[in-house]
């Protein structure tokens, strides 16, 4: 019986076809992992959809046009290609509380723009008297122009709002010294008129003080004179510096 | 990996012993081709060396049963043909021999296993039992109960 079951066992073969098949099968196998096309194009996929990813990222959170919005909160918007808020950044105490209070980012920057001016801090200190004033800066002239027509539009309705243009460099020198766009350029005139004044003197003032300041200079009267007139509006009068009078500010833009 | 002259004089030296193991387990040529493949590709995969002769074609062995195992496991088995006709179909087997295999073919498959092991490839029971991992007790057991079906089936004397 063992014999027979030996003999019997001994009749099977695998056939020449299965073994031809299976050498051309390990063939094929092994010619595909030896390939580097394989791993290549993973790698180069893996590479292409980072790069698209990063780009996206950068495409859409770089800031093209900067939105500075001072009366004294003084905030900036980071405005994208497609129009949208992707940051706020805030330059002082009062900024960064109305920052905190509005959810502002991956909004249309107009109506961003709307929440803060409808916002009880901005609109409070406008009923007030203070000056608002919004300046657009931005290296594509196109989209600043835009985005400043579009500001101009939203806040058509308010008086003592300001809407300007801003220089790409200024901002920069502006950033350097911890002021935002807006109060740095005010400030700016501010030195032309009197070289003595830093940047700390107008860094705690609001835009009507700076503004009031201003026009105190330009009509020829010194800080001293003019000190009687200020300090009543929200108590923020700055010690050593007097503002001036209300002159409107007309001809700025 | 290996070359392609170890693989070849692997599948010339083992291709019988898994050719084998497919008949006592498989229905058709489209499995036996894919547990073919499946073998020989675990193998060419294989980087560690064996020990000896014996230990390869233990391991081929184990390989080709767990994939019979796994072929047999899934969906498509449904669709094959029954077991006996298989070796209808070997025509250039004697009655004799076809005899013996349709008796084989008519134990269950754990008895097939062993009966194979045993009485072709010479393993004793432990061994089986190392090869298979099963209880060396019920390697007897199985061994003893396939005796007396081929005896029945057969006729004469199997020893064992």
């Amino acid at each position: 019986m063992d014999e027979r079951l030996k003999q019997a066992f001994d009749q099977i073969h695998a056939e020449e076809g299965v073994k031809a098949e299976t050498q051309a099968y390990l063939n094929r196998a092994r010619a595909r992992s030896r390939s580097p096309k394989r791993y290549l194009a993973m790698v180069a996929a893996c590479l292409v959809f980072l790069l698209v990813g990063l780009g996206g990222y950068q495409f859409y959170f770089t800031p093209t046009t900067i939105l500075s919005i001072d009366i004294n909160p003084s905030v900036e918007l980071g405005v994208n290609r497609f129009d949208q808020v992707v940051s706020v950044q805030a330059y002082n105490q009062d900024g960064q509380e109305l920052a905190d209070s509005l959810e502002l980012k991956f909004l249309d920057y107009q109506t961003a723009l709307e929440r803060l001016l409808a916002s009880q801090s901005v609109a409070g200190r406008l009923a007030q008297g203070e000056l608002l004033s919004i300046t657009v800066v931005g290296e594509d002239k196109d989209q600043s122009s835009r985005v400043l027509a579009g500001a101009q539009a939203c806040t058509a309705g308010q008086e003592n709002v300001q809407c300007c243009h801003g220089d790409m460099e200024v901002l920069e020198e502006a950033h350097h010294a911890g002021l935002s766009m807006g109060k740095y350029q005010a400030f700016l005139e501010l030195q032309a008129l009197d070289p003595t004044i830093t940047t700390d003197d107008v860094a705690g003032l609001t835009m009507r003080q700076i503004r009031d300041w201003i026009a105190a200079l330009e009509s020829g009267g010194t800080a001293e004179e003019q000190e009687s007139q200020t300090g009543g509006s929200g108590g923020r009068g700055h010690a050593g510096n007097g503002h001036g009078h209300h002159y409107g500010w007309g001809g700025y833009e | 990996m290996r070359g392609e002259e170890e693989t070849n004089q692997a599948i010339e030296r083992y291709g019988d012993t898994v050719r084998r193991l497919c008949m006592i387990h498989l229905k058709n040529e489209a499995d036996t081709q894919d547990i073919f493949q499946t073998v020989f590709l675990k193998y060419l995969l294989h980087d560690r060396p064996f020990e000896s002769r014996e230990h390869e074609k233990a391991w081929f062995i184990r390989v080709t049963l767990n994939a019979c195992k796994d072929l047999l496991k899934s969906f498509f088995r449904s669709r094959t043909v029954p077991l006996e006709e298989l070796t209808n179909k070997a025509a250039d087997l004697t009655d004799e021999a076809r005899e013996v295999l349709n008796a084989v073919l008519a134990l269950p498959q754990k008895e097939r296993d062993v009966v194979y092991l045993h009485y072709y490839e010479g393993y004793t029971a432990p061994e089986i039992s190392r090869l298979l991992g099963k209880n060396v007790n019920t390697i007897y057991t199985n061994l003893a109960r396939a005796r007396e079906r081929l005896k029945e089936l057969l006729g004469g004397e199997v020893h064992g």
